[in-house]
């Protein structure tokens, strides 16, 4: 029983399942107000709303030729979309929103899972890194050095910026707390510095304007995913859109004061807030224009890292006042 | 200057090197010896600020190639022409003198099969890399002869 | 490590096949090397077999963006073969339709700066202010590219009152909105970002190289064909030569914004002051022997046209030399030192119009090959050859 329970737990709910349809739901809200902030309509015509037109995409890719170059490392090749997946599922059944019974610490909910969450959420990068190497083509050697060098810009301000709201609740675990802020909603003002440093870096993580450069379409043809096609460039999507997901629940459990009300109210806080935080994410994406990568890395150390920091400071001060 | 003048001056400063008409308003037409153009393009730079050429033309009269170097100042176009014998088709390069005509003088290179001497790079610009040696497409006598359509697996 | 990346001759930030050879060593680029000839077409052994009225159809068809350019380069040529004069209110409709392609290319333009740029929202907003150039240029000439308007002797279709109004509608409209979208790109830091310092082509270099049009006027060089040469129309409007003094690729947005501008004013007062007449006058079929040279302010830069006739219906030589073609040489000066990713931006700052540059003859039967241009070794010597002047960075001013 409880193994049938397991199962369904990881295929369905909140399982792959359930992430392939809020993932392909929230590129289907990314796209829809990037391009009505474009005066375009997006997509329409696939299913009511076109909310279809992400599934239909994954389906188009699924049944498309596969072609995996000569010189590629196959191995490699062959496994990384499917590896790059299975981490960022894990990452999502991390989320507070499915173990939200504080009591009950169960192995998706622990003390130190931020920090888990945060190293699974890292993952991704280096699979990209790899994958472009593995493709040994020009264009993708450039995607992958590319990915690594913003990997550098970004990755301790998000950190630091996430990490700045567990020392003010206290704890490492996040249903911990996102509890502490549900009973406190006053304090999650002392982060809103570490709010926009946190919204910058995961628009950063995911690769998107204005930091897309790693898949630069009119630079370096499709930068990592040049020679990916077929099924594993629809894996490689998906694992994007789930990491859209899974970035956007934990800046809405930290930063937003997580999702209360037991099973189903705290589900439907989660798709609001975690659609108000893709919301933030599109608007960036459609007012700003590709930087250059050393202008990325520059910006990260000179304006985004000191920010992150001053955050970090803020709440020890904070909370050494509060205690 | 106006026209006149500038006619003017320009006979007085090249003397016999040059014949000069003015066929409209605005167009000056120099005509001189191939030998002396790399000299007279010299001195017209810097003595009248002549520098922005905007193309050679090549035509092939028959009996000789007759090369135009097209130039301009903002308030005259001097065009500057010179005939190269058919059977040695050579000139000077004026390439060291104005560094922007490198390309048109390479154009020139292919389509007449005209030596322009002392050029930095002649490699060809416009012709594939497997086009047959001696073919000049811009001469007169060069006829394109289509040839005939093979339809690959069916009756030709 | 340095290795080559071939940047066409197919490539996404390419719109047309040419083939950019660069040497990097990580993101900076030590060498380029630009190779021509995939889009030959043998135009000009074409139109010596073509009457001239034929020819103005060869000619629209060396390029769409431009099309109308390279016809009225060529009809000037040959009406000043055959002595005629086209009615004032002819040669008023031509050049409105010459300044109606202008607004279009720019636009276009600048919608393709940002895509290049990443800035696709921009992207779309100018792209959709075209659309309504678009319809004028349908509205005026029954085309959106290519629009026959031209004959020997004037145009060929008359313009009335309701078209006149229409077209200062769209005119005011397009000068409200230009006005908005460029205060947004002026202020948008990304933006701005990657095109302020990318592309540097000094004046001396500009000049040494006989660059032409916006590329040559954005580094302070203020030649203008409709200045200088001003054929029939431009002498009797009230206009300015836009240049500006950053020498990159800001300095071209900026120095093709001005020329939007610019264009509006124009358009309004030919509108305005259309005058009465016929549209045409008859041509004879045969040319006077002679030869004419003629030039043209293309949204490029300067197209000039060389025509040769020896008396009969068919011209003896005709040669053309399209604006990109120019800026070549400067292109691989300004791609030099910089950085891979900027490569889009300087090669789509000079507005390259690829298959305008390639229109000698050859008739390739089958595959096009490889062509090699210019090495930059030649061109650095030379360009290194005159004193280092300090590089002109003075602040782009945004016209309004």
């Amino acid at each position: 029983m409880a193994l049938l329970r397991t199962l369904l737990y990881l295929l369905v709910y909140p399982g792959l399942i359930f992430l392939f349809v809020y993932g392909t739901f929230s590129e289907w809200f990314d796209r829809k107000v990037y391009a009505r902030l474009q005066n375009r309509m997006g997509p329409t015509h696939t299913g009511r709303f076109g909310l279809l037109q992400p599934v239909a995409d994954f389906f188009k890719l699924m049944a498309k030729e596969d072609v995996v170059p000569e010189a590629a490392d196959k191995g490699f090749f062959n496994a990384l979309p499917a590896f790059g997946l299975a981490v960022v599922s894990t990452a999502a059944l991390l989320l507070p929103v499915w173990n939200f019974n504080l009591a009950n610490p169960g192995w998706t909910s622990f003390s130190g899972d931020i920090i888990v969450i945060l190293y699974l959420l890292s993952l991704p990068t280096l699979i990209l890194f790899l994958a472009a190497w593995s493709s040994t083509n020009l264009f993708s050697t450039i995607g992958g050095a590319r990915v690594l060098t913003m990997l550098f810009g970004y990755e301790v301000p998000l950190f630091l910026a996430v990490l700045s709201p567990a020392i003010l609740a206290g704890s490492w675990r996040l249903a911990e707390i996102a509890a502490f802020y549900q009973a406190r909603p006053v304090l999650l003002l002392v982060n809103v510095l570490g709010f926009v440093v946190a919204v910058i870096a995961v628009q950063a993580k995911l690769e998107r304007t204005p930091f897309d450069i790693p898949d630069a379409e009119t630079e370096i043809v499709g930068g990592t995913f040049t020679e990916y096609s077929g099924k594993k460039l629809a894996l490689f999507r998906l694992t994007f859109d789930v990491e859209l997901v899974v970035a956007s629940g934990l800046l809405a459990a930290v930063f937003l004061g997580g999702f209360p009300g037991g099973a189903l109210l705290g589900f439907v806080f989660f798709v609001i807030k975690t659609l108000f935080i893709i919301f933030l994410l599109s608007l960036i994406r459609a007012l700003t224009s590709r930087i250059r990568i050393d202008q990325v890395v520059s910006f990260s150390w000179k304006i985004l890292a000191p920010l992150a920091v001053l955050q970090l400071l803020i709440t020890i001060l904070v909370k050494g006042f509060l205690s | 200057m106006t026209d006149a003048e500038l006619i003017a001056k320009l006979q007085a400063d090249l003397g016999s090197r040059a014949e000069i008409a003015s066929p409209g308003p605005r167009r000056l037409f120099l005509k001189v010896a191939a030998a002396d153009i790399v000299t007279v393009v010299t001195r017209i730079r810097d003595a009248f600020g002549v520098v922005f050429l905007s193309t050679i033309s090549g035509v092939d009269t028959g009996t000789a190639f007759e090369l135009l170097y097209h130039f301009s100042i903002p308030e005259q176009d001097l065009n500057v022409r010179t005939e190269i014998p058919r059977e040695v088709p050579r000139v000077a390069s004026i390439s060291p003198v104005i560094p922007g005509a490198i390309l048109y003088e390479r154009e020139i290179q292919d389509m007449f099969g005209i030596v322009v001497e002392g050029i930095p790079d002649g490699r060809p610009l416009v012709l594939p890399d497997d086009w047959p040696e001696g073919q000049f497409p811009l001469r007169k006598d060069w006829k394109f002869v289509r040839p005939a359509e093979v339809i690959p697996g069916g009756e030709s | 490590m340095s290795f080559q990346i071939p940047i066409g001759p197919q490539h996404p930030a390419l719109k047309e096949p040419i083939s950019l050879r660069m040497t990097v060593e990580g993101e900076v680029i030590t060498d380029a090397d630009i190779r021509l000839g995939y889009n030959h077409r043998g135009i000009e052994k074409l139109a010596e077999e073509r009457n001239w009225i034929q020819n103005i159809y060869l000619m629209e068809r060396i390029c769409g963006i431009c099309s109308h350019s390279h016809a009225t380069c060529y009809v000037q040529a040959v009406e000043r073969l055959m002595e005629l004069v086209p009615p004032k209110r002819g040669l008023y409709i031509r050049y409105l339709v010459s300044e109606l392609e202008r607004v279009h290319s720019h636009l276009l333009w600048l919608g393709v700066a940002g895509h290049e740029a990443g800035f696709d929202s921009f992207f779309m907003y100018t792209w959709r202010d075209r659309e309504i150039v678009m319809d004028l240029l349908e509205m005026v000439s029954g085309n959106r590219v290519h629009y026959a308007i031209n004959t020997v002797g004037g145009v060929r279709r008359d313009l009335d009152e309701g078209q006149k109004a229409k077209i200062l509608e769209g005119v005011a409209m397009l000068r409200k909105r230009s006005v908005y979208y460029f205060k947004i790109g002026a202020s948008e830091p990304s933006f701005v970002a990657r095109i302020a310092g990318v592309g540097l082509l000094t004046k001396e270099q500009a000049v040494a190289l006989c660059a032409v049009g916006p590329t040559a006027r954005a580094s302070g060089w203020d030649r203008d064909v409709r200045k200088e040469d001003p054929y029939a129309v431009y002498d009797e409007l009230e206009w300015e030569v836009a240049t500006a003094d950053t020498c990159d690729v800001l300095g071209r947005v900026v120095v093709r914004v001005k020329e939007l501008l610019q264009s509006y004013n124009m358009i309004e007062q030919m509108v305005q002051g259309l005058p009465a007449g016929d549209i045409t006058v008859k041509a004879p079929r045969k040319a006077k022997p002679g030869e004419t040279v003629s030039r043209y302010e293309a949204p490029r830069g300067e197209n000039i046209h060389y025509i040769k006739s020896n008396g009969t219906e068919k011209p003896e030589r005709l040669k053309v030399r399209a604006p990109t073609l120019a800026n070549y040489a400067a292109t691989v000066v300004m791609l030099k030192n910089g950085f891979i990713a900027d490569i889009p931006l300087i090669f789509a700052a000079i507005d390259p119009c690829i298959c305008c540059a390639e229109r000698s003859v050859t008739l390739v039967d089958g595959r096009s090959g490889e062509e090699s241009i210019v090495r930059t070794s030649d061109l650095r010597r030379r360009a290194l050859a005159r004193p280092a002047n300090a590089l002109v960075k003075g602040k782009a001013v945004w016209p309004f």
